[in-house]
């Protein structure tokens, strides 16, 4: 194949094959996030920005336990970092003490505070958000091709994506904040883009389906090669800089666009590969009856 | 390429769009020095300079509600019941201005003969317009640097939060700003231009909205109540000065902050009324037609003297300190740089090709520079979600100018131009479809303000139009007329 990396072969398999994998992969996340729902109300934990709670990050690394020692009068949330600290809910009286304290010891500092309310507001409005995009993709998806299998291979695709994304985000613990939604949600962007192509390419080329799959692949892997570099470099700028906004956003991503190449070379090849199989092989009965009737 | 070539290039619409684009937002960005510090017309959201915001929550309701017996009626004993301020904003719409659970809200009703048929915490949309206006103008006066106030309605066009942000600003000094009230006086002219105190602002105990003085005549004003004391005060004051015999010439004036807000005579009515004994409801008049309605919701804010007519929580808040501010920013750039080398090492390894290689990392690189430009001319904040999106938009910028390349370069070989022509709309076709699906799948972003969501989402959806529009085609010429030399 082009890249000395990659020693996948997208011709190697059957469709059967192709997708065996990703189903069981897609059926587990989908269990870990309905156990979520079932128990917590939510398919993956709510960080501060859904639940409520007070952040402060801090300008130059502290040590823990001093930290521990300086906060031990408010609801601290566990694991603590050198630079980023959390907070549980509190009433507006413990929160202006705690401002106060901040501003005393680190005048520098970071702080957000979100209320219970205004968050749940938040997870409403941000999974009503994600669900319309989703929706939005999808029609777009089927205004381009006009083709059920073709567009619905794309969607079920970019379905697997972000269900199998959410679901390591819960297994890591990556809570679900505005950052990563908004991560989720470009992945829903990045998912098609790769999907579309293999599905254009398959589509509209003339030539034989081996090559054509080849051909797309090697554009493909470049394509989420380049993007996953993008990303990995800020990923590390912002784990060590502890910018835990980016941070958290380039992790989702990283996630997202290694499951993305799973679900787009091995279930949306498989299913396209199948519809374009089946198709050949109609248009050849077709053409037997027909010399038949000769 | 010798400078004929690149003349010819120039003279493709995308290719020379694209270097208008960049020359205009270089100049928008405007880059120059200042105080030693390199400074852009770039802005900065909150993340990335110094500044707190708040989040503030209405404590009031927009309910529909359902009665047999008169309107009228029905508001006055729920006024009773509630004590509170009750605007009918529709037919079957009401403002209560105080927060009251829905549960117990639904009770009351039911008691005073109606029915609770709908119920959402917040104000109504003109509310919502008003408040932010009181704020703006509270702001401006306090000569705040940069202060902006944003209501989020919802579809159903209730205002349940206000997210105000302000430049430069401590926590605590912020609220203390939201929080304060001006200085309101009426004062009386006495002889010539002299003027003698009357009452503070403190003697006004409510304020209504613009309404028409007789209703129907399409003439404005405002109507506010006194206090007892206020009253007395008021009247003592009218009949000292020889108002109430001579109104023509002791106006009277209100001043915010030493600032006269209105300034008119008694009315001959209230001045005989006036003689015989203390008026606490007055009613100030502004004037006919818009001009008067203009003028008496000014007077409103005015005669609230910066106080909110609703109730606020603080919902959620924040503040970044200069230096953080500045970390962050040292950061970004950073990340944004060290993410463009990854994508042109990744780029390089894959074509071993300077002459595409180049192209194509300038061509994803003036993408962020139109990006940026236009973030300055729309005054669009830039915040580290919005930085990640820039990054985002590069990821997605290169994998499209990879799907260019590779349609085009298809077999290895630089196809006849009308073959590559066939090509480059296939390949723009591919990435229109799935440009178009980002943009979708962000424009609920857009729309919704999810606080720092939305700059996320504008900057993305500017960046992928902007790509698929006119620097990704424009790159299809580009590396056509390289190509074929």
């Amino acid at each position: 194949m082009g890249m000395g990396f990659v020693t996948y072969d997208v011709n190697r398999y059957t469709p059967r094959q192709m997708v065996v994998l990703p189903m069981v992969l897609l059926i587990v996340s989908l269990a870990i996030l309905g156990y979520n729902m079932a128990s917590t109300g939510m398919p993956v934990k709510p960080g501060m920005d859904f639940s409520g709670g007070t952040a402060i990050t801090l300008l130059n690394p502290e040590n823990p336990d001093t930290l521990r020692a300086t906060f031990s009068g408010y609801p601290l949330i566990e694991p603590i970092g050198e630079k980023f600290i959390k907070f549980g809910p509190m009433d507006d009286a413990a929160f202006e003490s705690l401002a106060t304290l901040v501003n005393d010891q680190y005048p520098d500092a970071k702080i957000d505070q979100i209320g219970p309310s205004f968050g749940q507001t938040l997870q409403e409005q941000a999974l009503l958000a994600l669900t319309i995009s989703f929706i939005g993709m999808a029609i777009v998806v089927f205004l381009a091709f006009r083709s059920f299998v073709p567009a619905g291979a794309v969607v079920l695709s970019a379905f697997a994506d972000i269900a199998m994304t959410a679901a390591v985000m819960s297994v890591i613990g990556i809570e679900l904040t505005l950052p990563t939604t908004a991560a989720l949600l470009m992945l829903i962007g990045y998912s098609v883009d790769s999907d579309i192509l293999l599905t254009m390419r398959v589509l509209k080329r003339q030539g034989k389906l081996n090559e054509k799959l080849s051909g797309a692949f090697n554009t493909g892997i470049i394509m989420t090669t380049t993007t996953l570099a993008a990303i990995a470099a800020m990923w590390v700028v912002a784990f060590a800089g502890e910018i835990t906004v980016i941070r958290d956003i380039a992790s989702v991503l990283l996630i997202g666009l290694v499951i993305d190449m799973m679900n787009t070379w091995l279930t949306n090849a498989g299913i396209i590969k199948w519809f374009v199989q089946k198709q050949e092989s109609g248009q050849r009965k077709e053409t037997g009856r027909k010399r038949g009737a000769k | 390429m010798n400078r004929k070539d690149i003349i010819e290039l120039l003279k493709n619409w995308q290719v020379a769009l694209l270097v208008i684009l960049l020359v205009a937002s270089v100049v928008f960005i405007f880059p120059h020095v200042e105080d030693g510090k390199l400074t852009t017309n770039i802005q900065y959201g909150l993340d990335l300079s110094e500044g707190s915001w708040l989040q503030m929550e209405f404590q009031s309701e927009v309910v529909g509600f359902e009665t047999s017996r008169p309107v009228t009626d029905f508001l006055t004993d729920l006024q009773k019941e509630l004590d509170a301020e009750i605007y009918l904003i529709a037919d079957d719409k009401l403002e209560i201005r105080k927060y009251v659970p829905e549960p117990e809200l639904g009770q009351i009703f039911t008691a005073a003969g109606g029915r609770l048929t709908s119920y959402e915490q917040g104000v109504s949309r003109e509310t919502g317009e008003q408040v932010k206006q009181i704020l703006e103008q509270k702001l401006n006066a306090l000569g705040t640097r940069d202060a902006k106030v944003n209501p989020l309605t919802s579809l159903s066009g209730v205002t349940r939060y206000m997210r105000v942000e302000l430049a430069g600003v401590s926590l605590s000094q912020a609220k203390d700003i939201v929080g304060k009230q001006g200085k309101f006086e009426i004062r009386i002219h006495t002889t010539g231009n002299e003027t003698e105190h009357v009452l503070y602002g403190d003697a006004i105990t409510t304020v209504g909205i613009p309404s028409q003085e007789p209703p129907g005549s399409d003439r404005w004003g405002v109507s506010f109540t006194l206090s007892e004391e206020g009253a007395a005060q008021f009247r003592d004051a009218a009949i000292g000065y020889g108002a109430t015999t001579d109104p023509e010439n002791h106006w009277l004036d209100m001043v915010l902050d030493d600032a006269m807000v209105y300034s008119a005579p008694l009315s001959k009515d209230l001045a005989a009324k006036l003689q015989v004994e203390p008026i606490r409801q007055l009613y100030a008049s502004t004037g006919s037609g818009q001009a008067g309605l203009n003028a008496a919701k000014n007077l409103e804010i005015h005669l609230r003297a910066g106080a909110l007519p609703v109730g606020v929580s603080v919902a959620g808040s924040g503040s970044v300190s200069a230096p953080l501010g500045d970390y962050f920013k040292t950061m970004s750039v950073l990340a944004f740089v060290v993410a463009a080398i990854a994508v042109g090492v990744v780029i390089f390894y894959r074509y071993r090709e300077p002459a595409i290689v180049l192209p194509m990392i300038g061509t994803n690189l003036s993408e962020i520079v139109i990006l940026l430009g236009i973030a300055a001319l729309i005054q669009q904040q830039l915040d580290l979600l919005a930085i990640a999106a820039l990054i985002a938009v590069l990821g997605t910028g290169i994998d499209q100018l990879v799907i260019i390349t590779d349609e085009v370069l298809h077999e290895g070989k630089v196809p006849s131009p009308h073959l590559y022509q066939k090509r480059l709309t296939r390949a723009v076709g591919i990435i229109m479809v799935s440009a178009a699906t980002v943009v979708i799948a962000m424009i609920p972003l857009a729309l919704m303000d999810l606080s720092t969501l939305r700059g996320f989402a504008i900057i993305t959806i500017i960046g992928v139009v902007v790509g698929v529009l006119i620097t990704r085609p424009a790159y299809g010429k580009i590396i056509m007329a390289i190509l074929s030399k």
